[in-house]
């Protein structure tokens, strides 16, 4: 009861009252905020690794920095956009170190593989996938830094100058970047309707 | 194309000044490409915004802060001893010493015919002149050249190495 009372307390603290408690000793306080962000973290870690194991790994990996790092968080940005930062430069590392032949990263080849399997996750029905099911293949489908960029601004509640600060780019080219994110997205979902319609005739 | 979508996107997230905002928007309203466009749009921004985010394992909390622990318990006692403390301790021990030696060397008063008048001149310097005995110092003295010169090698590699980390 008692601990249940304190739990409740403690996820109405703020970030920053979480981190100051982290930095007492308070471990418990940690994990409170592990617990608040941890589904934005996986959900960013996906859009790179697209493996759910991958993807954990990245995640836990980063919050065990942020943890080592705390101390040297100023708390200038927001702790979302510093945490954000982390997931970034680790799920590039990841990547950069699971690459194992020469090509690039950004070759649009390396996750046709991907593509192909999705479509071979046919399960359900096409009449029953909802909209939802459809837009998250086709963010699957996209690279790395476009699905990020999409998930930061949609759902991480990041401006725009916070999405330059965690990518490590200008605020200019961020808006270029979301704008053709956007535009790929949209060419991806009218690539797979148009595939699904033609196996529904 | 493109840019009416970048306007347009422009519009939907907020990003555009009054005046530019007021444009879009007639136009919205009175040209049919731009409407049909903006609705395109608007219902990819929101299906965007409601788009739901996946769930890590059950135990990710737990694993998270398991594996902090695992770390905290690999920091070697050394790192984790307050550097304070043993300063303290350090401190403590040298002022004692101290104290104790300056207050022997106040307090002692040797009586003087505990020392002999000309013992200090009466010391014979053992020879070493003589062949075997010059060989046996000389062997000692090069081996504890030798010796120095190794220490100090080692010394000097373990700060090289130290500087490179």
């Amino acid at each position: 009861m008692a601990s249940s009372e304190s739990y409740r307390m403690q996820s109405k603290l703020s970030d920053i009252e979480l981190i100051q408690q982290t930095l007492a000793g308070n471990q418990a306080a940690y994990a409170d905020l592990v617990k608040r962000h941890q589904r934005f973290v996986f959900t960013l870690a996906m859009r790179f690794s697209k493996v759910r194991e991958d993807a954990e790994e990245i995640a836990q990996d980063c919050f065990i920095k942020a943890y080592r790092s705390l101390s040297s968080f100023q708390g200038q940005s927001k702790f979302s956009t510093w945490l954000y930062s982390i997931v970034y430069t680790t799920a590039m590392t990841f990547l950069r170190k699971k690459r194992v032949d020469t090509d690039s990263i950004d070759d649009e080849n390396t996750y046709v593989q991907i593509e192909n399997q999705v479509s071979a996750y046919d399960v359900n029905n096409a009449e029953n996938r909802s909209r939802s099911f459809y837009l998250d293949q086709a963010i699957a489908q996209l690279l790395p830094d476009d699905a990020a960029i999409i998930t930061l601004f949609y759902k991480g509640e990041q401006s725009l100058e916070e999405i330059a600060k965690t990518m490590n780019m200008e605020t200019n080219t961020v808006k270029v970047k979301l704008f053709r994110a956007r535009q790929r997205l949209r060419e991806k979902l009218e690539k797979n309707l148009k595939h699904e319609t033609k196996d529904l005739i | 194309m493109n840019s009416i979508e970048e306007i347009l996107w422009k519009y939907i997230d907020g990003n555009c000044s009054p005046e530019e905002q007021k444009i879009v928007s007639t136009l919205i309203a009175e040209d049919e490409s731009y409407r049909l466009k903006y609705l395109e749009l608007v219902v990819l921004s929101n299906d965007l915004s409601e788009m739901e985010l996946d769930e890590p394992s059950m135990a990710f909390t737990y694993n998270v802060m398991e594996g902090i622990r695992a770390e905290h318990a690999l920091v070697p006692l050394k790192a984790r001893v307050n550097k304070r403390i043993i300063m303290g301790i350090a401190l403590f021990f040298s002022i004692t010493l101290f104290t104790l030696l300056l207050f022997v060397l106040l307090t002692i008063k040797l009586p003087a015919h505990i020392l002999p008048a000309n013992s200090s001149l009466n010391f014979k310097i053992p020879d070493i002149n003589s062949g075997k005995e010059k060989m046996v110092v000389q062997g000692f003295i090069f081996f504890d050249v030798v010796l120095g010169l190794y220490l100090l090698d080692g010394f000097l590699r373990r700060k090289a190495d130290s500087g490179r980390a």
